[in-house]
């Protein structure tokens, strides 16, 4: 949240269109001093650091070889988990005291308070197998507050194996996250959906947020593209190919099978789901154009929103409220920019000034959408696509990514503070990427190897 | 139109009934005034014939009553027949007998069986691994007494966490000092998170420097911020309004670690960069 308030105030002002002033607004933007205008810059929140957060290795509390792989899956998740969730400044392991204290008696906490560790949270625990059961005791302790230490104490016990010790170690992170975040959840025990191609075919598939356990999640043994989870974690929207084109496919997560979804004449793509999970906009060339439709969760009552020239795609709700639409609309020359609207079709605003916009994602708590944008689009254009946020009520935007080649289908977080997208080095599309990174831009690495493409973050 | 008569004067029809008449007319001419003339002569005659000594309505005993019978042949209503006999009576009628309810007797405890209580399956029992022990909680003690042991000076009021921020200080006490130490790192967040959506750049510096403004808000249970309001106003008002708006961009600071509510004070000073 911090770094997203950060950006707020670092949004540049939207550049001006008049095309004759030009060759004065690119002289204007080389002086260096006029150029330090065009940005808003204010530090407030600088001071309101990041907490220093030490995360201690685990003490074994049985020796055998089973348990030390599980302590080690367990000690590298919960240390990435922290250092992912943008709100810490992790102290490196190569400054923590050698004891590794297992319980809130044996820890001594000057040590960790003190330099070099210098922490100001320290999470430790103990971790051990009993039969084929996995205990871990994880603690999280205020080195400031010598009176009141204990913050957090909590006690799993689960099947020994790896895939456990690694979701013990994204809860623990999220109880963690959830008390010394300002009151947002932690979202290590998010999913991402997205397109794997492989062989000749598109499949949907899930991975946890920081890239494991990747798997398939459809055989459907065709092209589906452009997944979207429901919001509760339920049903799986995509757009598929069959022998009528593009339809809109379901896919329930807890069925474990595709459930029947009405199909209809036309191309049908971009399915998204309202925040309550009751409504699904799609794109759909049903009645001749590509228009913005909006059908219940079941496929029934679909009426259209749109009747604009060109086509119109990629909707998606504003989660905050579910009362507005973000879309891309091709409008008369193709080029597609990005607009806003109220979910009956009313109030249509354009947001972007220019360029090629497409693949809009808005903000969970509806203060900003982000985009991919080519901002100098056209025939020997330098421009790259890259992606972008902007302020929904002020429209002044922000860069993200820069040479990192062409970016694609950004996706926010449920907590708001990381974007998920596709990239491509060399810009084609067999090279793409899935990237992950803070709502500001830092932190930018991948998630998974080429061949992925459209991702799309689980609500929750 | 086919309705109206082909003549419109029906003269035709009287001179037709006329001429059909006119050779009896000058005999029953005749008979007429004849029979007129006898009709008057006998008036007279009678009226010279008549006494005319007693006229009614004078003074003569015998004659002069006028009889006036009702006609009973129109059905008047029937006059109604006063019943006066009731008050009258000898026997008075006997009084109506009524049955008195019956109450039911409240059943006593025996009449109710007691069912006697299924007994439940046992449970197999399964061999859990056993628990390790939970940790112990520090024990809470009462706050240090605000007021120095000897002496009449009153204890310094400490802030309970304190943000530097670029050009102002952001401090916090929340009103329940026993939840302020136990849950410092609570109050912690809070601070951060406040201070985080300080703009200080809304308010005005020149007025605003050196000033203090003091915020007054509830944190609920679910952690969602309520009541806010300024309480101790800072003499720059743009100081006040950005110091509110800090606390209101805040949907919630997460679940509070204890307790229903608690009440935090927030300070905002404005120092020169």
């Amino acid at each position: 949240m911090e770094k997203m308030l950060n950006l707020a105030r670092r949004m540049r002002t939207r550049p001006d269109l008049r095309w004759n002033l030009l060759p004065l607004a690119m002289a204007l933007l080389i002086s260096p001093v006029l150029r330090a205008q065009d940005w808003f810059k204010t530090e407030t929140s600088t001071g309101a650091g990041t907490i220093r957060m030490a995360a201690a290795n685990f003490k074994p509390q049985s020796p055998d070889p089973q348990s030390a792989a599980l302590k080690r899956t367990f000690d590298a998740v919960l240390y990435a988990d922290l250092a992912n969730a943008g709100l810490f400044d992790m102290v490196s392991k190569s400054l923590l005291p050698t004891s590794t204290p297992g319980s809130p008696s044996e820890i001594q906490l000057p040590q960790w308070s003190g330099a070099p560790t210098s922490a100001a949270m320290v999470a430790f625990g103990s971790l051990g197998t009993q039969g084929d059961h996995l205990i871990v005791n994880g603690f999280l302790f205020d080195a400031k507050n010598t009176q009141f230490p204990q913050i957090l104490a909590k006690q799993y016990n689960e099947q020994a194996s790896d895939d456990q010790a690694r979701q013990i170690a994204h809860r623990f992170a999220d109880e963690i996250i959830l008390r010394l975040g300002g009151g947002v959840s932690g979202i290590a025990e998010t999913k991402i959906y997205y397109v794997h191609l492989a062989g000749g075919a598109k499949e949907i598939w899930e991975m946890d947020y920081d890239g494991a356990n990747q798997h398939p999640v459809t055989h459907l043994g065709t092209t589906s593209i452009s997944p979207r989870v429901s919001p509760d974690n339920s049903r799986l929207a995509f757009s598929s190919l069959d022998r009528s084109g593009f339809q809109i496919k379901m896919y329930s997560l807890l069925l474990g099978r595709m459930v029947t979804f009405p199909s209809s004449g036309g191309t049908n793509l971009s399915p998204a789901w309202s925040p309550n999970g009751h409504d699904l906009a799609f794109s759909s060339s049903r009645s001749g154009d590509p228009e913005i439709w909006i059908a219940d969760a079941s496929g029934g009552a679909a009426r259209r929103i749109t009747n604009r020239k060109g086509p119109d795609v990629s909707p998606v709700f504003n989660p905050r409220t579910g009362a507005q639409l973000a879309w891309a609309s091709g409008g008369t020359n193709g080029i597609p920019q990005i607009f806003i609207m109220d979910s009956d079709g009313s109030n249509i605003t354009r947001m972007t000034d220019g360029g090629y916009a497409t693949s809009p994602s808005w903000s969970p708590n509806g203060q900003f959408l982000t985009f991919a944008w080519n901002r100098k689009y056209g025939p020997g254009a330098p421009g790259g696509q890259d992606i972008y946020i902007m302020e929904v009520a002020t429209r002044k935007w922000i860069q993200l990514t820069h040479d990192n080649g062409r970016c694609d289908y950004p996706s926010w977080s449920p907590d708001g503070r990381h974007i998920v997208y596709a990239s491509s080095p060399n810009g084609r599309m067999d090279g793409m990427k899935i990237w992950s990174m803070l709502a500001d831009g830092t932190q930018q690495r991948p998630l998974s190897a080429t061949g992925s493409d459209m991702p799309n973050w689980s609500w929750k | 139109m086919s309705t109206r008569p082909a003549n419109p004067h029906p003269a035709g029809i009287w001179t037709r009934h006329r001429s059909a008449t006119t050779p009896a007319l000058g005999v029953d001419l005749t008979l007429a005034v004849l029979l007129h003339a006898a009709v008057v002569a006998a008036l007279f005659g009678v009226a010279l014939l008549h006494p005319h000594g007693k006229t009614w309505g004078d003074q003569n005993p015998v004659a002069g009553s006028i009889q006036a019978s009702m006609v009973s042949a129109i059905p008047l209503p029937p006059k109604p027949v006063v019943e006066d006999k009731v008050l009258a009576s000898d026997s008075p009628s006997p009084a109506p007998i009524t049955a008195h309810e019956k109450t039911i007797p409240p059943p006593t405890p025996r009449d109710i069986p007691i069912l006697a209580k299924p007994t439940k399956p046992l449970k197999p029992t399964v061999d859990h691994p056993p628990t390790p022990t939970p940790p112990k909680h520090a024990e809470l003690k009462p706050p240090p007494p605000t007021k120095a042991a000897t002496g009449e000076t009153s204890g310094m009021r400490l802030a309970q966490s304190t943000a530097q921020l670029k050009n102002g200080t952001a401090s916090i006490t929340v009103q329940d000092r026993n939840f302020g130490a136990r849950f410092a790192y609570y109050v912690d967040q809070v601070n951060r998170r406040v201070s985080s959506e300080w703009l200080t750049q809304t308010a005005d510096p020149r007025a605003s420097l050196g000033k203090r403004a003091t915020i007054l808000f509830d944190i609920d249970r679910d952690g969602v911020p309520s009541n806010i309001r300024v309480e101790t106003r800072s003499g720059s008002p743009t100081l006040d309004i950005s110091a509110l708006r800090a606390v209101q961009r805040v949907d919630h600071f997460g679940p509070l670690p204890q307790g229903d509510h608690i009440t935090v004070e927030f300070s905002f000073d404005y120092v020169q960069q």
